[in-house]
This record gives C-alpha cells, structure tokens and sequence, in this order.
C-alpha cells in the first residue's frame, strides 16, 4: 500500500501556549516596526530616531530578549538603545533585523509538520496550534 | 578670563537663553546692533504700546507747538536731550556710549513745523518722517528719541523684569528723564536700576519694539519711492540732501509712501535677534564643509572655519546663544574660534556647568587631516574660569588613537573635557536639524557620553 504519510519529525523540545502567543505578538510587532524603519532608513540613514519610538522599539527588544533567552539572542550583549547614543535609522533598522531573524530561528525550532500542516510543539495535553512553515522553506 | 561678550543675565549669574525672555539681554560692553522702531508700537495689538507710541508723538509735536509759541530755544534744548538714550544700549557703538544731536540740526526739526503746513496744522503722525528732511537723523536716531521720551515706562519694564529674574537693582541717578504730564525734562532722578561693571544704568527693551531699520525707513524710500526725474537732472550725481530738500516742498509725495507703508503695516515684524539658517542653506553648508580639502590651500581653512561658525550657531540655537566667533593668538598661531553662552536651557548644559563651571562653552575650529598633541594643548590652554574645564574640538576626523589618549589623560589627571566633532557628527546634527526628531544638541551630548565611556572609572 502506498501511503502519502509525512515521515515522523524527530521530537523537538516543547513550547507553551503563553510563549506562542508572546511569539506571535512580538514578531509581529516588530515585522510593522522594521517595515516602518527600513521605509526611514531608506530616506535618510544617519538621522536619528525619536525618543518616543526609541522607547517603545527598547520595550519590543526587551520582550524579545526575554523569549529569546541566551541561546537564541543575536548579540550577547546588547540590551537596548541608549537614548543617548542618538541611534539612527540604519542601526535601528539593523538591529530589529536581526531579532526578526533569531526569532523565525526560534520558531522554526519550536514547530512541527504534520500531515494537516505546521505545528506548535506544544504538550499532548493542549490544543494543536497551526503555524507558519519556516521562513526559509516559503521563500 | 573673564566672559566674552558679556551680557547682564550671565553676569549676575541668571541663565536664561534669549529665546525665553521678553526683553532684549544688553551686552555690557557693547551696543546691540538693533533699533526701536515707533512703528512697530504703532501697529501692536496692544493698547499700551499704541498709547505709548501716542505719547511719543505727543512729545514731539509738543516741542513743535513751542517752538510756535516762540519758546524754540528750549524746545531745540529738549530736543538735543532726547536725541541720545545711552541706558539701552541699542545701536552699533562698541562702547555703550553715543553722541547727541547738535543745536543745528534740532533747530533743522523744528522748522519742519514751519516749513510744512501740514507738520504746522497737526503735526506728525509718524515722526520717523523726520528722516525725509533733516540729513543726519538716521535709524539709530529715531530709536534713540523714542527711547529718550519713553525712558519712564522703560524704568518700570526694567524694575519689573530685573525683580522677576533677580538681577539686582541699584540706586543710581538718571540724569534726564522726560515727563509725559509736564512735557518736559527733569534733571537728576533717582531710581534703582542694573548697572554695568562701571556703574552706568541700564535699560531693559521689549523686543516686540526691536528691528534692524525703522519701517518707515529713508533708505528704501530713496531707492524705491522718491520720484527721481522730478528730483534730478538728467545725469545729476543723485544726493540725498536734494532729496530732503524737495521733501520738503512736496508733502504729498511722503504722505503716499506713508500711507503705503501704513496699509502694509501688517508685513511689519520684529526681527529676532538671531535666525536660523534655513534647513535648505544647513545643507549646503554641510555639503560645502564635506567638499573642503583639509589644510590652508586656496583658504580652505579660512572657509571650513566660516561655514562651521554659520552652521553651528543655528544647529544649537536656542539651547546655546551664539556670543562670538573670535580669533585669539596662541604660540604666533591664529586659532579662530565660537563662543557660546551656556544658558543651562537643556540638562545636558546644567551638567556641563555644574561638573566642569562651563558659563560659556568654547569649540576651537581645526581643518586639519589629524589633530595634533598642540591642538590640544591649545585648546586646553585657553579652557580656564569662564569658559570651564569643557572644550570642543570641530574638526574633519576622529581623533587618531595617540591623541584620543592625550584627551583621556586630561581628564584623569586635571578632570578637563575636550570632545570633537567630525564631519560626520556635524552631517548627523545637519540630519537631525532636518528632521527634527531629536535635537542636533543630542549628537553633542553622544560625544560627551562616549568621551565618558572611554575615561577610566
């Protein structure tokens, strides 16, 4: 008998439902901020960016550092944007980039296929949640 | 050292930028290079000024109505101590001090009310038109008369403004004051006023009532409004003295020009006493600056130094008030640079005065490829009392490994600062002058911060 079935994926580690829905929020967040930024940098790359963005783009960053944890954190010791240092638009831009990056690589690790699509590692006890397929494998 | 270009608020330890105050922060030294102009008193909104300005043309035409009643020595007398108002010190004089009118020349005024009918029926509704007739009487002059017979309400604007900032009040003797109520002069008045360091009072002025000419203005009328065919001759050299001369004779041509200028009264603005460049011009500049060779070829220098004055005194307006772009000496070296008035107005500049006693902050300009140890030196030498421990380095690159240690080393061992501003941070405060979503000031203070990071703990 043929049989169309997906080969089992190898067990990955498993995620809480709290965290793919921080996952969720975040990403999104911060796919519209680097959307709005990059449109910024493009125009004009050395000028600064307000203190009033800086604030919230240093909350998303923070939330990002705190579901990311050390493993998947782009940059050891970045924390936040000093306001200080009058960051650009460039090195914002540059910056939510890269955690864009290490966040698709922390949910490509945290999802799996499944005959009906892609998954949530989530425990057996919760209900399945449908996920996006990798980023690399969509492009 | 003592401040340069000292102005009365810095003096008495008040920091305030000019942006905020009402008045016109004198110099003690020097005069400010603008002028009363009646006009704009005429034209305000506010029922004093016109009031004022009523009472300023009342005391004119009242020296008019002597001079009729056959009183023309003493009207020529009043005229001679109004025509010169020291206390405010507005004008060009770099001393504080002008000159009064001569007895000629107020007796040229006064038979103006002779001379034109209409000046002889109701007097004058304008009296800068004295200009039109009388060569001599200059901006200057129509500032300085109006401030002579308005030196009692500017006794009451001074009190109260010097009481509200704390700038002390010191008894001292005017001695001429108009009186409005008796039409004339009294000697010798006593009143509490700021003095300068040598003792002499000082007026404070709105500068609601401040422009650089009077509206009504001689020069502008001679070139655009005088009808020059009727005044000259073919090829005639064109003299101005013809032209108050036929004036006089020929009212009505003054009278359209005043009613023109009257009907555009609303144009009338005063001037700031310093305007940004616009951001347009702060690019060109920026991009003048990035063009220059470094070096003295073909005055590259000379032209560096000119545009990073004109940009840096707008990009850190109104935080910092530009005082002087100077030239000083050091070691048979020509060192040109900007002083700024540290107004305290950002909490940046609090800090920069309470750590390092900057009341004015000093930027040393340098078009060279890289800077050198006497560079800094230089710099250093000349940070002491007013300026503080707190210097600027403007120029083309960051410092070279080996220098930014000389500057780390003066702030380990004497706690000085000297920071530098490259191309680059210039090109962020031209970017950010733009866009205005931060303060090109900001870019300064990353500087500072990054300076500060670097120092030892």
């Amino acid at each position: 008998m043929w049989s169309f079935d997906v080969p089992a994926q190898p067990k990955k580690a498993i995620i809480t439902r709290a965290k793919v829905d921080q996952l969720e929020k975040v990403a999104g967040q911060l796919e519209g901020m680097h959307s709005e930024l990059s449109a910024l940098a493009k125009k004009s790359p050395n000028d600064g960016v307000n203190k009033f963005k800086l604030k919230f783009v240093n909350s998303m960053l923070a939330d990002c550092i705190d579901l990311l944890g050390g493993e998947y954190s782009p940059f050891e010791d970045f924390q936040e944007f000093n306001p200080d240092d009058v960051p650009s638009n460039s090195d914002v831009t540059f910056i939510v980039a890269q955690y864009i990056q290490a966040l698709e690589k922390f949910r490509s690790d945290n999802i799996n296929q499944k005959p009906s699509g892609w998954y949530y590692n989530l425990a057996e006890s919760e209900n399945p949640v449908r996920a996006a397929p990798p980023a690399k494998l969509t492009k | 050292m003592a401040l340069i270009r000292p102005r009365l608020t810095e003096y008495h330890g008040i920091f305030k930028p000019q942006a905020e105050l009402e008045f016109a922060i004198p110099f003690l030294d020097e005069d400010i290079p603008l002028y009363v102009d009646p006009f704009l008193l005429w034209k305000s909104p506010s029922q004093q000024d016109r009031a004022l300005h009523l009472s300023l043309v009342n005391s004119i035409n009242h020296l008019g109505y002597l001079a009729k009643k056959g009183d023309r020595q003493g009207a020529a007398q009043d005229l001679i101590l109004a025509s010169e108002c020291d206390e405010v010190g507005l004008g060009v004089s770099r001393t504080r001090e002008g000159k009064r009118i001569g007895k000629s020349q107020a007796e040229e005024i006064l038979n103006l009310f002779h001379h034109v009918p209409e000046y002889d029926k109701r007097g004058f509704q304008h009296f800068e038109e004295i200009q039109f007739y009388v060569d001599g009487i200059s901006k200057d002059r129509i500032g300085d008369f109006s401030c002579s017979l308005l030196k009692s309400f500017l006794i009451d604007f001074t009190i109260d403004h010097c009481e509200q900032l704390g700038i002390p009040l010191i008894d001292c003797k005017l001695s001429h004051l108009y009186d409005s109520q008796k039409n004339a002069f009294i000697e010798n008045v006593r009143t509490k006023l700021p003095l300068t360091p040598d003792k002499s009072p000082i007026l404070l002025v709105p500068k609601r009532w401040l422009r650089f000419g009077p509206w009504i203005n001689f020069d502008e009328y001679f070139r655009a409004y005088c009808p020059r065919d009727e005044v000259f001759n073919p090829n005639e050299p064109e003299s101005r003295v013809k032209v108050l001369h036929y004036n006089r004779d020929n009212y009505g041509i003054v009278e359209a020009y005043l009613r023109e200028k009257e009907r555009t009264a609303a144009d009338c603005k005063n001037d700031p006493f310093f305007e940004q460049i616009p951001v347009l011009s702060a690019r060109r500049k920026m991009t003048e600056i990035e063009r220059l060779p470094t070096g003295k070829d073909d005055n590259a220098d000379r032209k560096y130094e000119d545009a990073a004055v004109q940009l840096l005194a707008s990009l850190l307006y109104p935080h910092l008030d530009f005082a002087a772009d100077q030239s000083r000496t050091d070691s048979g070296i020509t060192i040109r640079d900007l002083v700024f008035y540290n107004n305290r107005s950002h909490p940046f500049l609090a800090e920069l005065f309470d750590d390092y006693g900057s009341k004015q902050i000093a930027m040393e300009m340098k078009n060279v490829k890289a800077i050198e140890r006497e560079h800094i030196n230089q710099l250093n030498r000349y940070m002491a009392d007013e300026l503080g421990q707190f210097g600027v380095l403007i120029t083309r690159h960051e410092l070279p490994k080996a220098r930014l240690k000389n500057t780390l080393d003066l702030w380990s061992g004497q706690r000085r600062c000297i920071i530098v501003l490259t191309d680059v941070d210039l090109g962020q405060m031209v970017e950010l002058y733009e866009s205005k979503q931060r303060l090109p000031l900001d870019v300064l203070k990353k500087k500072y911060v990054e300076f500060r990071r670097a120092c030892p703990a």
